[in-house]
């Protein structure tokens, strides 16, 4: 248990400051995933060991929550918006349309992690409906034509192309 | 002097600043919705463009004027009293912008929209006179777009924190019957008297208490909380001090959405601000009174929107909504006495403070007083969002949002989020408070209104809810987590053409077990069905019956084909993702094995490719065939 509960040096910093009973879980696993991108499985004990509680409930936690990854994420992520508005005006097309160029379904990226394609929840821009974001930059309103050529173009470059 | 009075005569000299500029100044609103459409870049733009031309001219960053359709918007004010709001000032139009509204007293005409404050400027509609303004009363918005939202002291300036001043003075029974006697009940959906919620946490013995802010605006097509956090933060803290200190609290989260990191930093900046001064901390103003403030994020889960999942978020577990009782106000957080207000109801709490019970009651109806928020969103023209007086006709705010598109006309309306239900259009005067909406077997909800037209299928629309519902659920109850699941299967087999005669009946057995799930996602996600199996019978009808989706949208029920010769099929061919249009002889045609209904040939070659009803009976489809 103590050797897996220290963990590489870096996660011991990003951890250095949760205690139980204060609120700190979301935060540092929002810390750990804006540092490495991701949340690894080995942290997990250590903050099992700083919470005072078991492994279980900290991965309990982690697989709880849509918007913290367990895995690293690919080059460039395609954020599709699920929300109504975006759906009355088309996402659904936009969707089925970038799952064939992509080759991969919402939630999955490509093997190479180039591009990864993830369905996210409405956050009000509603204005520019239907959109997607390339790594967090909005594109909308967008035409399902202007989305296949977006596609496209990102599959050609594996994600660095200038859309990127 | 009093510490409030003392820090007021500062600030003052602060607003003043704001509305008598010295030189030029430039405030850029930079919120979610504008940075979405390039405010970040107009902003550098704008500093570029001064430098460049060596003008010596403020710019600022403010909040939100509700207009999202019209962003990027700024101000420009200048020390004449000229103040201009400009719109959909992107960054390729600063130069223009920049050279001519800055050239004296002129104004740059083709980007302006409209005067702002009391100095009218010819040409130029003032901004209450805007068609998007004149129907609204903003109380809660008062400040939205108008302050630097990272400026304490122009938010003092303005008269805040005066609630607490106030409140300060009074015996805290005091404060919750003022908040009591406004008639202020809950915004976050399900509108329970807020004093009387107060009054169990002030009743509650155990020490420490909490008082919570479910900043977790989860309803998709919802974004009023947003726009507070963004433009008016401390607003909200504002209202959560009162609240700590009514009920005897001393300490308050907000927990905001992940989806919303801009909502985050503001609030931790204001919360930062309003420590230095003294608002929040040890002994607040020098009452004696101590509360302090910190913000949790989420982290994509909207059943934390919940305020027992909230509350197990907050205390480092899933966010799994809890069996009340226990009710929070025993034991929330950490199992000790907590309260939990939405965003809206507690940016009230100031005013109310501030003005008295009377004032607030001024506006709304006999049940329902005060001013609510709206976001409209969908297929309205603007999006925008909107405060009014409870009480006013919903076909006001699509009139305000500049209506439809041209040649469409309204089907439904959708309020209150996934678990809200959609209102069939012929109840578009339907006044806005939460009575009639209940009438309708819908909820008025937290803010949400999503305009369908008529090329929405509400099959589709109900599928998707069902879908958030089942997404959302947290699997602790299999009433709601099984429930969900089924009416999803059934709502797609009904989509894709496979309706049975029996479903109808099988939609509303569920939606009856699903009302005895644990929690509020369980008892409301069937909301959107049932109703809907009442105001749209004839859509369910048409689908299970008649086999196709009369708005043409339902996957399974419709099928692409080119309907003759144009130029535009060799695109529409190429921009086919599974090359399904193939070239035959001299013609074109789709093969059907490979089509997945993207819609992409259609938009390129409308003239060309048609969807028909893939599933309608023979005779049907014979007299499109003929009609073509």
């Amino acid at each position: 248990m103590t050797e897996t509960a220290k963990g590489p040096p870096e996660l011991q910093e990003l951890v250095a400051d949760v205690k139980p009973d204060n609120a700190d879980l979301l935060a540092v696993f929002h810390r750990i995933q804006e540092a490495l991108g991701y949340v690894p499985r080995e942290a997990v004990p250590v903050l099992a060991a700083k919470l005072r509680t078991t492994p279980a409930k900290v991965f309990g936690v982690l697989s709880f929550y849509s918007e913290i990854r367990t895995e690293p994420p690919p080059r460039l992520t395609i954020s599709w918006c699920s929300g109504p508005a975006c759906r009355l005006k088309g996402s659904e097309n936009i969707r089925r349309a970038l799952e064939s160029i992509i080759g991969v379904e919402l939630g999955e990226s490509t093997p190479d992690l180039a591009l990864g394609l993830r369905p996210v929840q409405c956050d009000g821009t509603c204005a520019l409906a239907p959109l997607v974001r390339l790594n967090d930059r909005p594109r909308g309103p967008l035409t399902v034509a202007e989305a296949i050529r977006l596609a496209r173009e990102l599959r050609e470059s594996g994600g660095n192309g200038r859309q990127a | 002097m009093s510490v409030y009075s003392e820090l007021r005569a500062k600030a003052n000299e602060a607003w003043q600043a704001v509305e008598t500029p010295p030189r030029p100044r430039i405030a850029v609103g930079i919120t979610t919705c504008s940075r979405a459409q390039g405010a970040d870049e107009t902003l550098a733009a704008i500093r570029r463009e001064l430098a460049q031309r060596n003008l010596d001219v403020d710019v600022v960053v403010t909040g939100c004027w509700g207009l999202c359709y019209a962003e990027p918007m700024l101000e420009i004010a200048k020390p004449s009293g000229q103040r201009v709001l400009y719109q959909q000032v992107t960054a390729d139009r600063v130069p223009q912008l920049i050279g001519e509204a800055l050239d004296g007293e002129g104004v740059c005409g083709v980007l302006a929209l409209a005067a702002v404050g009391p100095t009218p400027v010819q040409g130029l509609p003032s901004f209450e006179s805007l068609h998007v303004i004149t129907l609204q009363t903003r109380r809660l918005m008062a400040n939205c777009g108008v302050i630097e939202p990272e400026s304490i002291d122009q938010y003092i300036g303005r008269g805040g924190y005066e609630g607490v001043a106030q409140a300060l003075t009074m015996p805290s029974e005091g404060v919750i019957k003022e908040v009591t006697d406004a008639g202020l009940w809950g915004r976050g959906g399900a509108a329970f008297p807020t004093g009387r919620k107060w009054d169990f946490l002030r009743g509650s013995k155990n020490q420490p208490k909490y008082m919570v802010c479910n900043a977790d605006e989860g309803d998709p097509g919802s974004f009023v909380n947003r726009t507070l956090m963004e433009s008016d933060p401390h607003l909200i803290i504002e209202g959560m001090a009162v609240g700590g200190y009514a009920c005897g609290a001393s300490k308050g989260y907000v927990y905001i959405r992940e989806e919303y990191p801009l909502c985050a930093e503001r609030m931790r900046v204001a919360i930062g601000q309003a420590r230095e001064r003294g608002l929040l901390g040890l002994d607040v103003l020098g009452s004696g009174f101590s509360f302090d403030i910190e913000v949790v994020r989420g982290a994509g889960s909207y059943v934390c929107g919940e305020e027992t999942g909230l509350i197990a978020s907050i205390e480092d577990r899933r966010g799994m909504p809890k069996i009340r009782p226990p009710f929070p106000a025993q034991a929330g957080v950490f199992a000790k006495p907590t309260n939990v207000n939405n965003v809206e109801t507690y940016a009230n709490v100031p005013l109310i403070m501030r003005h008295g019970a009377p004032w607030y009651a001024t506006m709304g109806t006999e049940k329902n007083k005060g001013t609510k928020m709206f976001s409209l969103s969908g297929h309205v023209q603007r999006v925008a969002v909107l405060e009014v007086p409870f009480g006013m006709p919903l076909r006001r705010l699509i009139d305000a949002c500049g209506g439809l598109a041209e040649g469409r006309t309204l089907k439904a309306i959708q309020p209150g989020g996934p678990l809200g239900g959609i209102i069939n259009a012929e109840h578009v005067d339907i006044p806005l408070e939460p009575e009639p909406f209940r009438e309708q077997g819908a909820l008025l909800g937290s803010g949400g209104l999503v305009i369908f037209d008529d090329t929405a299928c509400v099959i589709d629309m109900c599928l998707y809810f069902e879908w958030f519902a089942e997404d959302e659920s947290c699997a602790r109850c299999t009433t709601c987590h099984g429930g969900t699941q089924r009416m999803v299967e059934i709502l797609r087999r009904i989509a894709n053409g496979r309706g049975r005669s029996s479903d109808k009946e099988m939609l509303r057995l569920l939606g009856d077990t699903l009302r005895w799930s644990n929690c509020a996602h369980g008892t409301a996600a069937p909301t959107v069905v049932l109703n809907t199996l009442n105001a749209f019978s004839e859509e369910y009808r048409e689908h299970v019956e008649g086999r196709r989706c009369p708005a043409k949208v339902c996957r399974g029920l419709v099928r692409y084909e080119i309907s003759g010769p144009s130029p535009n099929l060799p695109a529409a061919a190429a921009i086919c993702p599974t090359a399904a249009i193939v070239e035959k002889g001299d013609e074109y045609v789709i093969d059907q094995g490979l089509c997945i209904k993207c819609d992409a040939c259609r938009e390129l070659a409308p003239e060309a490719v048609r969807v028909v009803d893939a599933l309608a009976p023979a005779g049907v489809a014979a007299g499109e065939q003929q009609a073509s």
